[in-house]
């Protein structure tokens, strides 16, 4: 077991790797020259050639991304290029409420989604599996801003039960924090539930078809203990490895749900930083949500051992 | 320890004209069509048959394990007097593993594979007998013991994976004694086994019964098994009982040409290797579609004595002997001509 987390911690080396090289390509791929950006329209050539310079745009690629992966490892992303300030700064000031509405969302999800797609499986081919699937249909094609300014306005604008948009510290206490992000939650969590509700009815159906559901019966156990006993924990597997991939969904929509909604989070960052061409944001960013990812999925895979004993590192 | 029945007037399990239907597509499927046996206390019955011919159906049945729809129970089925086709669903429950239970004929596949042995034992226990979690594992390992499992108070916190198949038939034999049953239905337990495996499990449910004082409804294709363990036989034929008997006057004098079939397709020990007939006999053709409903009799496609009365009129359940009885209409008259 540590031998293996250990292999798979030293294996996310070669992935994060590659995603900083691609990562630091993109300054070069990207149409644009920052140099120019930052000069502003009033600068002469000279000018933009000692920006240049300075920022250490005309030295060779390799040699540059050398130093760059140098000092990202010593905690250092760089300077933003708009705002003087270091990127890791930036960052940590937009975590909190990033990460606040991405567990939110991933919990909400999970404890709507898998008992749907169980109760679909279970009642499969009445109207309430036709129903769960319908829904699942309509969180695939509704996209997340169109769920989010329907949202604000039904609960925000016409009821007025919870703010229209912004951002509350957790530490201003849990309503606050809470009501502030329930609405964007359930806009973000929309195609999430809908992934994670039609793998757990999909898996569902085949463990349920099993012989030992029907020891399970024949033992006299009730309905829900079938369900969510015997059969959930069978499912599990895949129904887990859904849910982490799908991190990746959060990570896109919350890009889009920071923005309809004005939290300021890492979303919002990323937008801004792109419309700046603010380059060393852009990177820092891209190389925490990756990352983020690469462990996310790490720690799922290891969870497998939580729900099938077959399995062992 | 369960008390034995009352061995005089009422049967522990009646069952009367079951009838188990299965909607499909193409027709309805007669899966079980009017079988009626009974099962004293403490007796062991073997139904046995040929694939497709309803035993399993009519085992599931018993214990309402059919999902309706697509499959339809209907007739009665009385266990100590009561209907199970009446009870509710939460009556049934309690019933289910309690007073009846059911081995499988997948040991592989019929356990939990993510739940320990000890909880799934255990699992009867607390649902039947509101013992807690340790009390359950306590018990389970008396189980493991009772049935023959080395080392049970480490083999109670493993799982299914880590047992062989014949120990798996062992734990999925404690779970279904666990509650002391009165009646425990096995569903070919030991088709899946190979030969010594098979012996030990048989001899083990031998032994078991004597202790626990269980019934058994021993399904099984396998005659050698049969003949080794069952007291009375039933035998069934696309989806109807064709002959039942004692064991003993079954096997000297079947009456069904069905079972002369089958008895007759059973390999003796030395007789396939030397002598002029290598070939072991077989029932040519096979079992008709259960989708259409036959006028005559069930066997008439493949019986060598068939007449135009065979294929027009269903013989129907006659006793040919005192306590055996055959549905065909010339079982007597080939005993008049062999007397």
């Amino acid at each position: 077991m540590f031998a293996y987390v250990v292999r798979r911690i030293l294996a996310t080396i070669p992935v994060m790797a590659i995603v900083a090289l691609f990562v630091f390509s993109l300054l070069y791929i990207a149409p644009g020259d920052p140099a120019a950006v930052i000069a502003g329209d009033q600068a002469t050539p000279q000018d933009v050639e000692r920006i240049r310079a300075s920022l250490g745009l005309d030295r060779p690629f390799l040699v540059r991304f050398g130093e760059w992966v140098f000092r990202i490892l010593q905690g250092d992303l760089g300077v933003s290029i708009f705002t003087n300030l270091p990127v890791t700064t930036m960052i940590q000031q937009r975590l909190e409420p990033t990460f606040s509405l991405m567990i939110l969302t991933l919990c909400l999800a999970v404890t709507i989604a898998v008992p749907m797609g169980v109760v679909a499986a279970w009642k499969q081919g009445t109207l309430i599996d036709r129903a769960v699937m319908g829904f699942a249909v309509m969180g695939f094609s509704v996209p997340v801003f169109v769920v989010g300014y329907l949202l604000a306005y039904v609960f925000a604008l016409e009821l007025d039960w919870l703010p229209v948009q912004g951002y509350t510290a957790f530490s201003n206490g849990l309503w606050p924090w809470l009501e502030n992000l329930i609405l964007p939650a359930i806009a973000l969590g929309g195609v999430y539930i809908a992934l994670i509700a039609r793998i757990t009815r999909a898996t569902m159906l085949e463990v349920l078809q099993q012989d030992y559901i029907r020891t399970a019966r024949a033992k006299g156990a009730g309905q829900r203990s079938i369900l969510f006993l015997h059969a959930l924990k069978n499912a599990a597997v895949p129904i887990v490895t859904v849910i982490g991939i799908g991190v990746a969904l959060l990570i896109g929509g919350a890009v889009v749900t920071e923005s309809v909604f004005a939290i300021p989070g890492l979303g919002r960052l990323t937008v801004d930083a792109i419309l700046r061409r603010d380059y060393p944001v852009i990177q820092g960013v891209i190389l925490l949500f990756s990352f983020i990812y690469v462990i996310v999925n790490l720690a799922i895979d290891l969870m497998y051992t939580l729900f099938d004993p077959r399995i062992r590192y | 320890m369960a008390l034995p029945g009352p061995r005089s007037g009422q049967p522990l399990l009646e069952v009367e004209n079951l009838q188990t239907h299965f909607r499909t597509k193409d027709g309805v499927n007669r899966a079980v069509d009017g079988v009626s046996f009974h099962v004293n206390a403490g007796e062991t019955v073997a139904i046995v048959g040929e694939s497709g011919c309803g035993k399993s159906v009519t085992s599931m049945s018993i214990l309402r394990l059919i999902p309706e729809p697509p499959g339809k129970i209907a007739g009665a089925i009385r266990f100590q007097g009561k209907d199970l086709l009446k009870l509710s669903d939460r009556e049934m429950r309690q019933i289910r593993g309690n007073e009846i239970s059911m081995i499988f004929q997948e040991p592989m596949t019929s356990l939990n594979p993510v739940l320990t042995v000890g909880r799934q034992i255990g699992e009867t226990l607390r649902l039947h007998q509101g013992l807690s979690a340790r009390e359950a594992e306590q018990k389970a390992i008396e189980m493991l013991t009772l049935v023959g499992i080395p080392e049970p108070a480490r083999r109670v916190r493993e799982y299914p994976h880590q047992l062989s198949g014949g120990m798996r038939q062992r734990v999925m034999i404690a779970i279904a004694l666990a509650c002391n049953p009165k009646l425990l239905i096995a569903d070919e337990p030991t088709t899946a086994l190979d030969v010594t495996i098979q012996a030990q499990i048989l001899e083990l449910m031998r032994d078991l019964k004597h202790r626990v004082g269980a019934a058994i409804v021993l399904i099984t294709h396998d005659l050698g098994v049969v003949a080794e363990v069952a007291e009375r036989v039933i035998v069934m034929y696309a989806g109807r009982k064709v002959e039942e008997a004692e064991v003993g006057p079954l096997f000297r004098t079947p009456r069904h040409p069905y079972t002369q079939g089958l008895l007759g397709s059973m390999p003796k020990l030395g007789s396939s290797l030397h002598g002029e007939e290598t070939r072991l006999a077989e029932i040519p053709g096979l079992v008709p579609s259960l989708k259409a409903k036959i006028p005559g009799c069930v066997f008439a496609t493949r019986c060598p004595h068939t007449t135009d009365l065979c294929r027009q009129v269903a013989p129907a359940l006659e006793e040919k002997a005192p306590g055996h009885v055959a549905a065909c209409h010339y079982a007597l008259k080939e005993e008049a001509l062999a007397a």
